[in-house]
């Protein structure tokens, strides 16, 4: 009898305890996701990192433009239309009956603000160190609907330029960062608890259709496994950046996510100054057998630095086949004409830049070691990954190769190549008068000629200058619950498109 | 204790704080500083400059640590770069939750392993201490960081009694805790169950029987408080690196607590996040020590904290 008592009175506290510990399940209009990191700031005019814009962008504050995820094209937003007045004058027609969260009119004035903020050294936006670094933009508003725009440079896509500047209330303080933005989206920030949850409550006003789901909590752990777990249990309905090991379910969904996997290589010292040894390099990793192992199996071979979806992409440079022997000749070759092929390189990784990034760094390692190159690894912290990422560099250093990714979601080549491949660049490892014309030439122009000069610079630095091992373009996966509709695009590493998720 | 006493520990403390705080200032600045880490990799150079002047960077390092040494006189930890708020605000929003978490584990561990340990000394060489013996040395060899994620695997997604992971009311206490309350657990028992036994073999508790003291008032009354001193300078040490955060354990179950804030800090160069928790937990630590300097006197009258 004490027994049978005993055993009840067990039962009921497990009870007891699994109705507790159903806390945030599902409910037909409210869904939780799951981010590796709370946003560091969310102010309208910090959308540029990719942390804050998953949060913001397309749900609190809104562009004048979107791009579109099939092919980069530029598409209303809170604008309508643009056309180009002169070669350094853009008009934008915006849309009309359009309210910010706290009851401010949406009009060209709010935006004349949001750019002037944008572009204010003294706050450091995002927006205006990244996108709008190096011109000069005086938005003018010609009448509440009608903007005009004037660069100081010739600047041919300024529409996909403003996709990148999130346009906050005429109120959003000029002094300094806000933590409660309010913006035109379908979502309204209801409250940011730090350290623990960003909660968003869908915006009555909002000027187009109303979201299936009208409350959305946005939470952040860091590791894989519990994001994970958290879709299963039901804690959430969406989760990101599941690492290959714990995505293997039905539920897990492999998407390109516009990062680019490759090593850049330090092409000013030798013996990587000469191009035989690093073709050499090239051919001496085996693509075919990281792809499936330590990068994800959708994965794909890389020829450059950014995806087919990119305006200028050359579809036409040839992938590096796996050919260790003729890496070998080439380093005896080069070997031959007193190159000091025997020189140690340091190949320079970044801890956690992508899933299984020191794992794919030894295999690489054992390869060049096959092929003869003398090759150390050393894994870094972010911080002093930085510094061999960023110039300035020591004149005298170690002939180096650096892991890196690099991410193009603005949809041209323009924000892939001055920085990375000219001269001037701050993290270019090569300075070619050639190159840097082309680029240049290239950023100035407009249509068909834009693009095949794009193109024939991709092949330059590809073929000709050969300053990089490209690797992979990079798939990410997400997790979505078994009930919900969501389907993840190219875009889902910068934003969560809230408005487009629902029950089944 | 008298108040002498305190003041006079209080001052040896605030020179360690200062030594403390400029070892600090020093070593997170060896580490480079946190403009690249914060703005984007396009940046020009010139916004990094700009950026370097703006917070002080660009100074020298004497300079720096003046004006650094003026602010910390004031208690002013200046405003944290990534949480855009007041350093010591957002380290208070997350050390009660530490402290929380660690003092709760920690009571539990030390309960359990005293009556354990008590146990298994009694019980010496047999199978109970046996069994005891191969279950503290697991719980005190057991990675924290394994033991959170198997516990999320096994009570959360195999069995939905717990959640996973996050922040709320007391079921959200009960992975982390079970987690923390290992290792110490694991190293308490072995600690109680080694002194017992040197403690039921010593003269005062033979002395206890012979006068005809019954078996538990032997163990848990005369045996007992005078093995307890190890237990309590062990978990006193314990109580300090808790008081650093709950490290993995906070970051497997994005739990907001000092040991993630910390972690975060140093790895974002946040100087100002990394030197008022760093101040925060050390003021901790001095008030642990005479905790445990009161508790060595009511448990051992012999000693004296004059």
């Amino acid at each position: 009898m004490n027994k049978i008592r005993k055993i009840n009175a067990l039962s009921v506290g497990m009870a007891l305890l699994v109705g507790v510990a159903l806390p945030a399940y599902a409910a037909s209009d409210k869904l939780t996701v799951v981010v590796t990191d709370e946003p560091k700031s969310l102010d309208p005019c910090d959308t540029d990192l990719s942390g804050n814009s998953r949060v913001m962008h397309n749900n609190i504050t809104e562009a004048l433009v979107n791009l579109s995820p099939k092919d980069g094209s530029v598409v209303p937003s809170l604008a309508t239309s643009w056309r180009q007045v002169d070669s350094l004058t853009w008009e934008f027609k915006l849309r009309e009956g359009v309210t910010f969260h706290d009851g401010k009119v949406f009009d060209a004035q709010a935006v004349v603000a949001a750019l002037k903020r944008g572009q204010d050294p003294s706050l450091a936006c995002e927006v205006g160190l990244a996108t709008l670094k190096g011109i000069k933009l005086t938005a003018e508003a010609v009448t509440p609907t009608t903007l005009r725009i004037k660069t100081d440079v010739v600047e041919p896509i300024l529409p996909n330029k403003m996709s990148a500047l999130d346009i906050g209330s005429p109120a959003t303080p000029g002094d300094g960062k806000t933590r409660a933005p309010a913006g035109t989206g379908p979502y309204k920030l209801a409250a940011w608890t730090p350290g623990q949850s960003v909660t968003l409550t869908a915006y009555d006003g909002y000027w187009g259709d109303k979201p299936p789901i009208k409350h959305a909590t946005i939470i952040w752990r860091a590791e894989s496994a519990v994001r994970a777990a958290m879709v299963d249990t039901g804690e959430a309905q969406i989760a990101y950046e599941i690492a290959p090991q714990d995505g293997t379910t039905g539920q897990d969904h492999a998407f390109p996510n516009a990062e680019t996997s490759l090593l850049r290589i330090d092409a000013q010292v030798p013996p990587l100054n000469d191009k035989r040894v690093r073709e050499a390099l090239n051919l001496a990793i085996d693509r075919d057998g990281l792809v499936g192992t330590v990068f994800h199996k959708d994965a794909q071979k890389a020829m450059q630095v950014v995806p087919p979806s990119v305006f200028g992409f050359n579809p036409d440079i040839p992938v590096w086949t796996y050919d260790p022997k003729k890496a070998k000749a080439l380093l005896a070759a080069a070997k031959a004409d007193g190159v000091p092929v025997d020189k140690e390189i340091v190949i320079y990784g970044r801890i956690g830049i992508y899933p299984n990034s020191s794992e794919s760094l030894e295999a690489i390692q054992a390869m060049l070691a096959d092929a003869g190159f003398n090759a150390r690894l050393e894994m870094l912290e972010t911080s002093p990954w930085l510094k061999r990422l960023l110039k300035p560099w020591e004149k005298e250093r170690q002939p180096s190769i650096l892991q890196t990714q690099i991410d193009n979601t603005e949809g041209d080549a323009v924000f892939t190549l001055p920085n990375r491949f000219t001269s001037d660049g701050n993290q270019s490892t090569i300075a070619d008068a050639k190159l840097d014309k082309l680029i240049a030439d290239a950023s100035k122009s407009t249509g068909d000629e834009r693009k095949k000069m794009f193109q024939e610079a991709f092949r330059y630095i590809a073929v000709d200058a050969v300053n990089i091992a490209p690797l992979f373009h990079m798939v990410t996966i997400a997790r979505v619950a078994k009930n919900v509709n969501y389907t993840v695009d190219v875009q889902a590493g910068n934003e969560i498109k809230l408005r487009t998720v629902s029950y089944r | 204790m008298s108040f002498t006493y305190f003041l006079k520990r209080a001052a040896f403390a605030a020179l360690a704080l200062a030594a403390l705080m400029t070892s600090a200032f020093f070593l997170v600045r060896l580490t480079g500083d946190p403009v690249d880490l914060y703005l984007p990799v396009d940046a020009s150079s010139a916004a990094r400059e700009a950026m370097r002047v703006r917070l002080g960077l660009d100074a020298s390092l004497p300079v720096q640590f003046l004006d650094w040494a003026w602010d910390m006189i004031r208690l002013d930890f200046g405003m944290s770069l990534w949480h855009n708020r007041p350093a010591m605000d957002v380290v208070l929003e997350a050390l009660p939750n530490t402290l929380a978490l660690g003092a709760i584990a920690l009571t539990l561990a030390f309960v359990a392993a005293i009556v354990i340990g008590s146990i298994a000394a009694v019980n010496a060489g047999g199978w109970i201490d046996r069994g005891v013996n191969v279950l503290s040395q697991a719980a005190a060899s057991v990675p924290d960081f394994w033991l959170g994620l198997m516990g999320v695997l096994l009570f959360a997604v195999t069995f939905r009694i717990l959640p996973t992971s996050g922040f709320g009311g007391p079921i959200y206490w009960v992975l982390p805790i079970a987690c923390l309350f290992a290792r110490p657990f694991g190293t308490l028992v072995q600690i109680v169950r080694g002194s017992m036994i040197e403690a039921l073999n010593a003269t005062f508790v033979r002395t206890a029987r012979a006068k005809g003291a019954r078996d538990g008032r032997v163990t848990f009354v005369h045996a007992l408080r005078n093995a307890l001193l190890p237990a309590v300078t062990v978990t006193g040490d314990l109580a300090a690196q808790f008081a650093g955060g709950g490290g993995v354990v906070e970051v497997v179950f994005g739990f907001p607590g000092i040991g993630k804030l910390l972690i975060d800090g140093i790895l974002k160069r946040d100087f100002a996040i990394v030197q008022a928790s760093i101040f925060a937990v050390a003021v901790v630590i001095f008030f642990i020590n005479i905790l445990v300097d009161m508790l060595y006197a009511s448990i051992d009258p012999r000693v004296r904290v004059e």
